[in-house]
């Protein structure tokens, strides 16, 4: 009797747990769907002739004579190269001299005793809930004064000191023992290298997060590029996108070929480092 | 953690205490030298144009060569322009300025297009722009720059070259800043009405004419569209910009957009909205979403007609010339004179200038005024009409270079409808236009999207624009 | 140690002795402390010339550490700090960039009630926040939950529910305009032959009232994948004891959700939402790429806070009038996020 219900009770759990599974895969294929078919748009839309693009009845995903010279035929177009050329150097600059910077400064807040510590950590922190948009005009006009407009260097000093970056970098750091900088101070290093020899080592998954927060919003910022980037030779590659798609607003097969272009890099770099990127996320504390 | 808060807090008002005191000396530092920089330059500026009063009288009894080998020393002009490489005029004006002028060098600075007056703005603001010569490319931009000061005032150079007004046609008027001119026009584009003759011979339609009222026009545009699904012909197109609907309304010369007064907007609005509920034109919202580019539009092959400036002549000549248009699609086209309201004489149309002017920074300000009054005189006018754009200044010779060109149209009707009768500029000066301008564009755009009805929309123009007048 | 140094020493000494007396005598304990911290100041001097050092060891250590944060300080405080104060000032002040800066005093702030496209703008950033927080906290929660299950491929679908918040901008809202074209677009598509919606009440997706709910919808679409890591992290750090003492009380899936996810994750959903505030209110590139059209110019039913602040900057140059904005939207971030650091707190205690 008892073993009865016990074998009803747990065929019926085994089904519950079927269906659970169906029901989960089916969630996340339709979520997958939604998140992913902008992208395959983009990809078939950007090998199709402008007619092809919103032929619906009907619609093929690679048209018959898929248009592969809208890859060829941008670099022309428009001077992609030199958008590229611009947005990867500003890009790795950026994202090196944040990587360096933070990390460095946040060694110091995090792991050192020192004067006015608190105070000087507190006007990072209050700065991380100050949108950028709020004081981007009076940093404009400082930038002008100081005769950087139209400079990418410009673009460099806006992005490569943000608050963000120490912040994080120091709630990495907090979460490593103490125990191992007083053991290699007691050994007779110097802080710099305790920082180089233990702490950066160490600090893999932080760095990899940081990098792609970094990277990511460096080579996508619109609004910054807009303000200060004025010709066309400084222009980066989303500036240059968006000029291009004023410009041939009816050749949307060139100008998804431009968008795919404009993906590649930030995806590379996303999936080389991803496999840090949750693990980091956690350890850096960001979770709250 | 509440505590944590203020203290925060805190110490964030303190530090802006603390900084407040070294921040504002770096703050009004500069505001303080361009404050000296203009008072400076507003002190000499008269003195040197007491000294070069006789130089520029010099120069107009002679010719232009004489006069720059006689200068002699070698000068170098910055001059601010857009798009280097699609515009062949600037090029054209350098070679043709210099080769007179061998002293001169001129020195372009390609800003671009997309923004370009806000752009020049920014650079002229402040300290360190060395720009000598620089295009003004629209009325707000313009409006902008005088009011920052960063304009030479140029009324004294003019008389003292004896440079003629009225050859502008009235123009010079529209742009006059309280009784002083701040740059002279050397383009003047006008708006005409494109048709295409293949669709209108498809469709066993005469072509427009030269003499339409818009109930002509509409009714012509009715006759020539075709709404059959897939082999859709529109009858005329409408781009995205408030002046390709809104301006109609200013044709009959008894209104302007300055005045704050907004009703004879809306027989023109009715007239658009109908058309493209009767699937006569493109849809806004649909155009506006993707964006789309006049030109791309017209050379589609699917547009009757479309009213447009004339830069868009020189563009249908090339682009249909070197393969970029499709040559079977629209390679026929003609144009005709803007339509006219009732009892108005045709001929009146918008207009929209281009001018060049003299940075109050600049330290070659007679050379640079030369170099402005050579672009905008008659030997620069036939720099432009010869790479096929209108200069301002107009005369039989210029248009019979333009409609001469290859690619031009060769029937009568075209060449007529270059003659204008009444130009009005799309935007004339105001000190406010900037925000004028925008409100316009506002709520042209929520008439267009259909988010208001045409009367609120022009209610709502009355008020914000009132606003601007009244402060 | 000279004659001059031992000199020294013995004046810091006296002082040293006559400060301890008045310690003695002081009552009061604030001027107790202030005089206590005093003397150690002294001692401590005292000590550093003892052992002949012309830096004190703090001082050392303080160099050091400085020399550290020097590198990111200088930078954050110049292009930084620096333009912060300035803005602070400027909204305050008349200013088109060239003439001189006059004072107005709260001019700025008195302008902007009513002024039509102000309020508009604040309008629909507000529209925006409110819709976007809550949708995109629940989104992502609910897919750090279902990609935190052990399902195969979790990698895969991981990445891919990433994807958007690494796409640029320009691209994915290019892409966007085209799927969600009001008249030849897939989605409108599909709602004319397979929903049988008329096509003259087909959605104008980019236009009218419906433009904020787009942007609402492509801000969730963009952003839920990088909310859903930081979901995932808080999840990670749930122990699997909880789980387990919940099954053996016979707590189903949604009591476990109640009881133990919810709870647990509740400082993570802190830092979410604040964080998904901030960035919410600075919306502008999202509008202008949508809704913008052609010429990148927002009509009223699609304005907001940061596209008026950089109009009325960059092309009226109101300097002063496009600060007191920017300091009405810092003043409502920094009052939000303040409310919520309450809320917090009084559900701590």
């Amino acid at each position: 009797m008892s073993e009865k219900t016990e074998t009803k009770k747990y065929s019926s759990k085994s089904r519950n747990a079927l269906i659970g599974k169906i029901i989960l895969y089916a969630i996340l294929i339709l979520i997958t769907i939604v998140m992913i078919i902008p992208f395959l748009w983009m990809l078939s839309a950007s090998i199709k002739s402008d007619r092809e693009v919103f032929q619906m009845n009907p619609f093929v995903w690679i048209p018959e004579v898929p248009k592969w010279d809208n890859y060829i035929k941008i670099w022309t177009k428009i001077p992609m190269l030199k958008f590229v050329e611009n947005t990867v150097f500003l890009t790795i600059v950026v994202t090196l001299l944040q990587l360096l910077t933070s990390s460095f400064a946040a060694y110091s807040f995090a792991k050192l005793e020192f004067k006015h510590k608190n105070t000087l950590f507190l006007a990072y922190i209050a700065t991380i809930a100050m949108p950028w948009q709020v004081y981007m005009v009076p940093q404009f006009i400082m930038m002008r004064a100081m005769g950087l407009n139209d400079k990418l260097l410009a673009m460099i000093c806006l992005q490569a000191f943000s608050a963000f970056g120490v912040f994080m970098m120091k709630q990495f750091y907090e979460g490593i023992p103490s125990e191992l900088c007083e053991a290699a101070r007691i050994d007779g290093m110097s802080e710099y290298k305790i920082y180089a020899k233990i702490m950066l080592p160490l600090s893999k998954p932080a760095l990899s997060t940081l990098t792609i927060f970094t990277f990511v919003s460096t080579w996508n910022d619109y609004l910054g590029p807009l303000i200060y980037l004025k010709t066309e030779s400084k222009k980066t590659i989303q500036l240059g996108l968006k000029m291009f798609i004023g410009q041939y607003s009816s050749e949307y097969g060139l100008i998804m070929a431009g968008s795919v272009l404009s993906l590649i890099p930030v995806i590379i770099v996303f999936l080389c480092l991803q496999k840090y990127f949750v693990e980091g996320v956690a350890s850096t504390g960001l979770k709250g | 953690m509440k505590k944590k808060v203020i203290s925060v807090l805190l110490t964030a008002t303190m530090l802006a205490g603390l900084l407040a005191g070294c921040g504002s000396n770096g703050d009004t530092a500069p505001a303080a030298d361009n404050a000296a920089d203009t008072t400076q330059t507003a002190d000499t500026a008269p003195a040197d144009n007491a000294q070069t009063d006789t130089a520029p009288a010099d120069t107009a009894a002679e010719p232009a060569a004489d006069a720059g080998t006689d200068a002699g020393e070698a000068v170098t002009l910055k001059w601010a322009i857009w798009d280097k490489d699609t515009t062949p005029y600037w090029q054209a004006l350098k070679d043709a300025y210099e080769a007179a002028n061998p002293n001169v060098t001129l020195e372009m600075v390609d800003l671009g297009s997309a923004d370009y007056m806000t752009v020049l703005a920014t650079e002229l603001s402040g300290s360190g722009s060395d720009f000598d010569v620089v295009t003004i490319k629209d009325v707000p931009g313009y409006a902008t720059l005088v009011s920052k000061n960063t304009l030479e005032p140029l009324d004294s150079y003019i008389s003292a070259a004896g440079i003629d007004l009225s050859q502008y046609g009235g123009v010079d008027a529209q742009i006059t800043v309280n009784g002083s001119l701040y740059e002279l026009p050397f383009r003047n584009d006008f708006w005409v009405v494109f048709y295409n003759k293949d669709i209108f011979d498809a469709a066993g339609v005469d072509y427009p004419t030269n003499d339409m009222t818009f109930e002509e026009y509409d009714a012509l545009a009715r006759q020539v569209a075709d709404p059959t699904f897939g082999s859709q012909i529109y009858g005329t197109h409408y781009h995205t910009w408030r002046s390709a609907v809104q301006l109609f309304g200013v044709l009959d010369g008894q209104h302007s957009i300055l005045d704050g007064e907004y009703d004879y907007f809306k027989p023109y609005y009715e007239m658009v909205l109908n058309q493209e509920a009767d699937q006569i034109c493109r849809n806004y919202a649909d155009l506006s979403a993707e964006g789309l580019h006049y030109s791309a539009a017209f050379s589609g092959g699917d547009v009757a007609m479309m009213n447009m400036g004339s830069w868009f002549i020189s563009t249908l000549i090339s682009n249909i010339a070197n393969g970029e248009y499709d040559a079977s699609l629209c390679g026929n086209w003609g144009m005709v004179k803007y339509p006219h309201a009732d009892g108005v004489e045709a001929g009146s149309t918008l207009g929209t200038i281009t001018g060049l002017s003299v940075t109050s920074v600049s330290d070659n300000k007679d050379e640079a005024f030369k170099f402005v009054e050579w672009v905008s005189g008659a030997e620069g006018a036939k720099v432009m009409a010869e790479t096929g754009n209108f200069p301002a200044l107009m005369n039989d010779e210029v248009s019979g270079i333009i409609s001469g060109m290859e690619g031009f149209p060769t029937d009568a009707e075209s060449k007529e409808a270059l003659n204008v009768s009444n130009l009005y500029l799309e935007v004339p000066y105001a000190e406010n236009v900037s925000e004028i301008n925008d409100i316009l564009d506002t709520y042209h755009k929520s008439i267009m999207n259909q988010e208001m009805t045409i009367d609120e929309g022009i209610a709502k123009m009355n008020e914000e624009v009132g606003k601007v007048l009244g402060q | 140690m000279d004659e001059k140094k031992a000199a020294q020493v013995e004046k810091l000494e006296q002082e040293s002795a006559v400060l301890m007396q008045k310690i003695r005598e002081e009552t009061d304990i604030k001027k107790k402390r202030k005089l206590i911290a005093e003397r150690e100041k002294k001692q401590r001097k005292i000590t550093a010339i003892r052992n002949n050092r012309i830096i004190s060891r703090e001082a050392k250590r303080d160099l050091i550490a400085y020399s550290f944060i020097a590198p990111n300080f200088i930078g954050f405080a110049v292009f930084t700090l620096i333009p912060i104060v300035f803005a602070f000032l400027l909204a305050f002040m008349d200013w088109d960039g060239s003439n001189a800066i006059t004072f107005v005093g709260l001019k700025n702030f008195i302008k902007l009630p009513s002024d039509t496209f102000f309020v508009a703008a604040l309008k629909n950033t507000i529209i925006y926040v409110v819709g976007t927080v809550p949708l995109t906290m629940i989104a992502s929660l609910a897919l750090a939950i279902v990609l935190n299950q052990k399902v195969r491929a979790r990698g895969f679908f991981r990445t891919v529910a990433f994807f958007p918040y690494v796409a640029s901008l320009v691209a994915i809202t290019a892409v966007w305009s085209m799927i969600f074209h009001p008249s030849k677009g897939p989605v409108n598509y599909l709602l004319l032959t397979v929903f049988g919606v008329a096509q003259e009440n087909l959605p104008k997706w980019f236009s009218g009232n419906l433009v904020l709910v787009t942007l609402i919808l492509f801000s969730v679409w963009k952003y839920m994948g990088y909310y859903m890591v930081i979901y995932l992290a808080g999840l990670q750090g749930i122990s699997a004891e909880l789980y387990e003492a919940g099954s053996l009380d016979g707590a189903n899936t949604w009591q476990k959700f109640k009881y133990i996810t919810w709870p647990q994750l509740r400082s993570t959903t802190f830092f979410v939402v604040v964080m998904l505030t901030i960035n919410c209110f600075k919306v502008y590139d999202i509008a202008v790429m949508l809704a913008g059209g052609g010429d990148g110019k927002l009509s009223t039913s699609a304005t907001v806070l940061v596209y008026y602040i950089y109009q009325n900057a960059f092309n009226y140059w109101d300097l002063g009038y496009s600060s007191a904005i920017a300091m009405v939207l810092f003043l409502i971030v920094l009052v939000v996020t303040l409310i919520q650091f309450r809320y917090e707190k009084n559900l701590d205690a």
